[in-house]
């Protein structure tokens, strides 16, 4: 299994702080299309990715036990 | 030394070395918003020795809540915010050489200012004018500290030439449709924070404690009690083309930065961004309805009414702005809305 955090706007187009699910074996590319489709996330191809607390690209695969999180950049200053 | 810098002085990370350090300095601040006049205040308050601050826009009442330099005269008298925080700052510490400049930060104004420069920081609204730093900093080897927030949400990193990634190895693309200020709301805890990391690795690069400087990428989200960092080793990417091997400083070319036009003899000025791409039209126009504004809209594109003017964006991210003929008050106008 896997913990999914979402930051900032995500946070409340999911509706929760985290999803637990299985996504071991799935590139974060893969993750991000199937949470965007599901969930009508906005802008996905642009948000930053980490897993375990350190950045993720878009290729990495994802094992069993990593939490994931999707940060989204801002850019209000 | 004097009296002024002594408890900066007593802090051991600083010291009399360090405080001689600070006051031979020059920091360019891009954009004089509500980041850039924290950041701007504490390093004035620091005592760095030379401060060039720029931006295009002029002081509204929306802007007082959080941006700390200005006042409700300079609202009354509409100020560039560039002209207002430099009358504030001479006030605050007169050992300080402050110049402003009130302009657009094109790629060609930004390669004008970096000779001399020891650090850049970023105050800006939009990933465009932060593209066009990022790669201003790798061709002249300048630190910069990107920072930003939005609501209660807010982020920080350090960017390095030859040491950290830099933010094109982040995005790799400038996201279309980032959320503003404008149209997420903003409260000024959430500026304060993102100037406190900001300005605390200024501090660090100034005084040239570069193992103190952090590595991590900072988020967090004060009204959701969230607070993160990550580490960024992995991030740097060898193809990257504003600091990899081949690279070509991409954002420093004019074919990659976004168009206005005039269009004749209609009082409007027409946007096209530099990279198009599908925006949400539908999302678009309810967040600015939830804000208050006046929305229009059908398939192809949303029609809002801001004061005086009224914007029209398409699908592709192009937008025409009606009621002025001012090409940088118009793409002001359009990066509040689509950052």
């Amino acid at each position: 299994m896997n913990k999914i955090l979402f930051f900032a706007h995500l946070r409340d187009a999911v509706g929760e702080e985290f999803l637990c699910l299985d996504a071991s074996g799935k590139t974060v590319a893969q993750l991000k299309a199937e949470l965007s489709e599901k969930y009508d996330l906005p802008r996905m191809d642009t948000v930053m990715t980490a897993i375990n607390e350190e950045f993720a690209s878009n290729d990495e695969v994802i094992q069993d036990g990593d939490e994931i999180a999707f940060i989204p950049p801002v850019s209000g200053g | 030394m004097n009296e002024r810098y002594s408890r900066q002085v007593l802090f051991p990370g600083i010291g009399k070395e360090g405080q001689e350090k600070i006051s031979k300095k020059h920091v360019l601040i891009i954009g004089a918003g509500a980041l850039g006049s924290g950041s701007a205040e504490i390093l004035t308050r620091a005592g760095v020795g030379r401060l060039t601050i720029v931006d295009r826009d002029y002081v509204e009442a929306s802007n007082l809540q959080r941006q700390q330099l200005y006042t409700e005269e300079d609202v009354a008298e509409k100020l560039p915010k560039a002209a207002a925080a430099e009358k504030r700052l001479k006030a605050i510490n007169s050992d300080v050489e402050i110049n402003a400049i009130i302009g657009d930060a094109t790629p060609e104004l930004l390669e004008e200012l970096a000779a001399g420069v020891d650090l850049m920081l970023d105050a800006t609204d939009n990933f465009e004018t932060r593209m066009a730093m990022n790669d201003v900093s790798q061709k002249y080897n300048i630190p910069w500290i990107y920072g930003a927030c939005v609501g209660s949400y807010g982020m920080s990193f350090s960017i390095i030439p030859g040491k950290t990634p830099c933010l094109n190895c982040l995005l790799r693309t400038i996201p279309l449709q980032g959320m503003t200020c404008d149209t997420g709301g903003i409260i000024s805890p959430a500026v304060q924070m993102v100037i406190a990391h900001q300005t605390a690795e200024a501090l660090k690069m100034l005084v040239e404690d570069w193992d103190a400087v952090r590595q991590t990428f900072v988020s967090f989200d004060l009204w959701r009690n969230q607070y993160t960092s990550l580490k960024m080793s992995k991030a740097k990417f060898a193809g990257c083309l504003s600091c990899g091997e081949d690279r070509t400083y991409p954002y420093l070319d004019s074919e990659n930065m976004t168009k206005t036009t005039v269009l004749c003899g209609r009082d409007t000025v027409q946007i096209r961004p530099s990279k198009s791409g599908k925006i949400s039209l539908e999302q678009l126009a309810g967040q600015l309805s939830t804000l208050g504004y006046t929305v229009k809209g059908n398939p192809y594109l949303v029609s809002v009414e801001m004061g005086e003017e009224r914007m029209v964006i398409f699908q592709d991210g192009r937008a025409l702005i009606h009621g002025t003929k001012d090409l940088t008050h118009a793409k002001t106008v359009y990066q509040r809305i689509l950052g």
